[in-house]
């Protein structure tokens, strides 16, 4: 287990090295000429030359062999990609260009009030989803999981946005339940006020999905001949589902679940927009926004990161709730 | 099954909490007993209150209630006039043009601020300036301002700029040779070649002063901790979402203005004339980007003014362009004020096709139709442009009209076989370049290209991310483009400098235009100090440059700002951001959200 765990954190390494690359690629592709932004729309060829000189950019891009070849480390080592690399694996953004800000301190800010968004609504609708799924499949072919199937379908169908601008206008707008956006300058109780709405609009928005993914799971595992010998046993239909069916479902949703915890961190793009919540999916549509480099090669590495611990603990989990599963 | 237990528990209290939320919920309280709350919304995020570094719309409008210059903008008074704010008079300019002594007001105050001992602002001084401007010199703070306010002209700047390069600690007490401080409450500047527009920078919130001790106390973090001597000081952290201001009680005595337009008499803005400013208590700050949620804060009254989305225009403005009943009866009002902006499809005139055939430019001026181009992109909102200098702008001329900004597609096909005998044949397909690729950029693209196929002219569309299209200016490679240009100051230089020669690619000038009589006129008329002479010579380059083309005109913007009545002594500037120490708001309010 610990050779299997020691082997999947070197894998990391190439990986990591590949993500940063290829976002110091698309900053230099497609990027455009860093100097323009910092140059003013009145800057002439002269002052954009003499800037790109003083700001490093006119250093090679890439390390020039002949360099080490001529024992020239200091040369070889002064180039764009290797500053890049220095500043990305030591978790050293610097700063946003546009916003002027240490780039680690607005994920800090971000941070918390994304997750007191996504956090909530993935608790939420985790239980919900799998309870619903579970009566569901309870109840096969009912007339409630007849109607739940037809409701997930149509949830399906229904925009995301479509459903954020009808809850927001309806909800908040024209009835005045809940506020129309705002988040509370500082973090307490009353953030539950500003959350609630797009909580509940970010569960809505997920529950059909969800429901017909986790009855389509349970479904396959009562069919398993573990249920009819449990039913075989005289174990009640509860027993049947809660003791035996949700623990051997366990994998596709430790699958599922996992996968969406680094979504958490990053937020969600439109509730945070539509709402005004100042986190971190409203920070990277700005970014994106404002082609702020810094700030989305900050984001896109620390999400690979997150992303990347949590397929390695998706697989340790695996072998902690089915003993068939072993780690070599 | 525990772990499931747990979850539900959790899950179900939480789902309760958020369920329960309009039960406890009021949108709308009592405000408090006579304090007067300005409540506004920022339709992005401030990117900084730096003042070197402030350039966007969003954070001069929060800047400018903090921050102030050494000169200002008449509040009511249109055409634009300058006024002294931190100078206490006009400066005292040198024969020669080359030396400005600059009076500074006395008795005004740093807002209070723990940078300072006791925590108590202190008077604002001449060095103020002085560190401020090497602040915006230095490089390593990559300040987008000071290209155009003061690179090449202060003695020993550019130098001071250079050495900020060289040392990894910039030593601020360094002298720069242009920049002195004689004695606290004078500020000398030495210039290398006359400046006739430095005054309107001077009226740039970039340029305001910055105190030592902020600067000492917050290092790099100046950026979050604006220390201003403005009539309001930020309480709390901008950052966020919703911040607050509040008064700077150290602000100076200051009067409501007694001079106004007539247009701005008529509409009651000189009622308060005379009187103490600023009348506002607090002012409340929400950023909203999507359109959406800010025009349903605006009709619950939670924001006092707005714009008004593209897709609620008709149910705001009737078609003979005024506000709807229904909005009257909401206590909305309307405000229509031209926008000194010019917006354009520019040739790159080193372009062998476009470039040297001017009866084609002229064909394709005159096969734009820019009253339906108005109407399907702007809901209306736009003027047909006569030329580069717009509205607002001294030396805009109405009256004069432009023989290729009217839609005559007889007179462009005329124009186009003109131009295909000097071609030596049809035109080849021409490139466009979109500085977006989101659907806006597309719809005009799209317009632009059915508009000249009318006349025979195939165009084929490229939508570029904004960085790609820069590199593409840049380089001269565009043919055809699309741009805007909005007035940093109200002189027309401001605009026509965009054609001067010297000032190509990679220069403000995009098009390339050069033409040698364009050229010396600009250069006269720049050295002249008193602008009511320039403006013949401003008129004479506007009318080679109709001739020429080097643009197609598209629009010269009006914009619409809504605003409840409770709301008083509001009006749009368009320069002015400080403009929140001249308005009221009648107490008698729903408290904030």
């Amino acid at each position: 287990m610990l050779s299997y765990f020691i082997r999947r954190i070197l894998y990391l390494v190439p990986i990591l090295i590949g993500i940063a690359l290829i976002t110091f690629l698309l900053f230099r592709v497609v990027g455009g000429d860093p100097v323009d932004r910092v140059a003013g729309r009145y800057a002439t060829e002269e002052q954009k030359e003499e800037l790109r000189v003083q700001l490093g950019f006119d250093r090679p891009l890439w390390p020039q062999p002949g360099r080490l070849l001529a024992g020239d480390l200091d040369g070889f080592a002064r180039n764009q990609l290797f500053g890049h690399f220095a500043s990305t694996f030591t978790f050293r953004f610097g700063r946003s260009e546009q916003y002027r800000r240490s780039i680690s301190e607005m994920i800090r800010s971000g941070a918390g009030p994304s997750l007191s968004l996504t956090v909530p609504a993935f608790i939420i609708g985790l239980f919900l989803q799998i309870t619903i799924a579970m009566l569901c499949a309870f109840r096969r072919n009912s007339r409630f999981d007849r109607t739940v199937v037809v409701l997930s379908v149509l949830g399906i169908s229904v925009p995301y946005l479509a459903l954020i601008i009808f809850g927001q206008a309806y909800l908040a707008g024209r009835w005045g339940l809940f506020p129309i956006y705002g988040y509370p300058e500082r973090f307490g109780f009353s953030v539950v006020r500003y959350v609630a709405l797009p909580v509940l609009l970010g569960v809505a928005a997920g529950l059909g999905a969800g429901v017909r993914f986790y009855r389509t799971v349970i479904l396959d595992e009562t069919r398993a001949d573990y249920v009819r010998t449990a039913r075989a046993k005289g174990v009640g239909e509860g027993g049947v589902m809660f003791g035996h069916v949700l623990k051997n479902a366990l994998i596709p949703i430790i699958t599922q679940v996992v996968v969406v915890i680094p979504f958490l961190f990053l937020g969600s793009l439109l509730l945070e927009r539509f709402f005004s919540i100042p986190g971190l999916g409203f920070m990277l549509v700005d970014a994106v926004a404002g082609a702020d480099w810094p700030v989305i090669n900050a984001l896109t590495f620390v999400g690979a990161v997150i992303y990347l611990g949590a397929l390695l603990v998706t697989d340790l989990l695996y072998a902690l709730v089915d003993p068939r599963v072993t780690l070599k | 099954m525990k772990l499931w237990l747990i979850l539900g528990v959790v899950a179900l209290v939480l789902l309760g909490l958020f369920l329960s939320v309009p039960f406890f919920y009021r949108p709308a309280g009592v405000g408090e007993e006579g304090v007067m709350v300005r409540r506004a919304a920022l339709g992005a995020k401030i990117r900084g209150l730096d003042p070197h570094d402030i350039g966007d719309t969003t954070s001069a409008a929060v800047g400018g209630q903090i921050f102030e210059t050494l000169y200002t903008y008449a509040y009511l008074e249109r055409p634009y006039r300058l006024l002294p704010q931190l100078a206490e008079d006009f400066p005292e300019i040198s024969e020669d043009g080359l030396t400005y002594t600059i009076p500074i007001r006395r008795g005004v105050y740093f807002a209070d601020d723990p940078a300072f001992p006791g925590g108590e602002g202190r008077e604002l001084t001449a060095d103020d300036f002085i560190l401020a401007w090497k602040r915006m010199a230095d490089l390593n703070n990559r300040s987008t301002n000071y290209s155009s306010i003061f690179a090449g002209y202060v003695e020993g700047l550019d130098e001071f700029r250079a050495y900020t390069a060289e040392v990894d600690r910039v030593d601020y007490d360094l002298p720069v040779a242009g920049l002195r401080a004689p004695d606290p409450h004078t500020l000398e500047i030495r210039l290398v070649r006359p400046h006739n527009f430095l005054l309107y920078w001077l009226a740039h919130l970039p340029t305001a002063p910055v105190a030592r001790e902020a600067l000492e106390k917050y290092g790099e973090d100046l950026v979050n901790h604006p220390v201003g001597t403005g009539p309001f000081r930020l309480v709390g952290n901008y950052r966020s979402n919703r911040f607050s201001m509040v008064r700077n009680e150290n602000f100076r005595r200051e009067l409501y203005p007694d001079r106004a337009a007539e247009e701005l008499a008529e509409r009651g803005l000189l009622e308060d004339a005379g009187r103490e400013i600023p009348f506002i208590d607090r002012i409340e700050w929400t950023v909203i980007e999507e359109a959406q949620p800010l025009w349903l804060a605006f009709l619950a009254g939670k924001i006092d003014s707005s714009g008004i989305p593209k897709d609620n225009f008709d149910q705001v403005i009737t078609t003979d362009r005024e506000l709807s009943p229904a909005m009257k009866a909401r206590g909305i009002r309307l405000i229509k004020a031209e926008d000194p902006s010019i917006f354009y499809y520019g040739f790159n005139m080193e372009d062998p096709v476009v470039g040297e055939n001017r009866p084609l430019r002229q064909a394709m001026s005159l096969a734009f139709d820019r009253e339906t181009y108005i109407e399907t992109f702007l809901n209306g909102r736009g003027m047909v442009p006569t030329g580069p200098i717009p509205p607002m702008i001294p030396g805009f001329r109405e009256e004069k009209g432009n023989p290729y900004t009217r839609y005559d597609l007889d007179r462009a096909r005329g124009l186009l076989e003109e131009a295909e005998e000097i071609a030596g044949g049809p035109i080849p397909v021409l490139r466009l370049a979109m500085p977006g690729t989101d659907t806006t950029a597309r719809q005009m693209g799209e317009y632009f290209r059915i508009q000249m196929s009318r006349l025979g002219l195939e165009i084929e569309v490229d939508y570029m991310t904004w960085p790609k299209f820069q590199d593409a200016a840049k380089t001269r490679s565009h043919q055809i483009f699309s741009l805007g240009w909005l007035a940093d100051y109200p002189d027309a230089q401001n605009f026509l400098l965009l054609f001067y020669g010297p000032h190509r690619s990679p220069g403000p000038n995009s098009s390339n235009y050069s033409n040698p009589e364009f050229d010396a006129l600009y250069e006269e008329a720049i050295a002249l100090a008193d602008p009511e002479e320039r403006i013949p010579l401003y008129h004479r380059m506007e009318d080679i440059l109709i001739e020429d083309c080097p643009w197609i005109f598209t629009t010269y913007r009006v914009i619409y700002a809504l605003y409840h009545d409770r709301l008083q002594n509001y009006y749009p500037h368009d320069f002015l951001y400080g403009t929140m120490k001249f308005q009221r708001v009648r107490s008698d309010l729903p408290d904030s959200l």
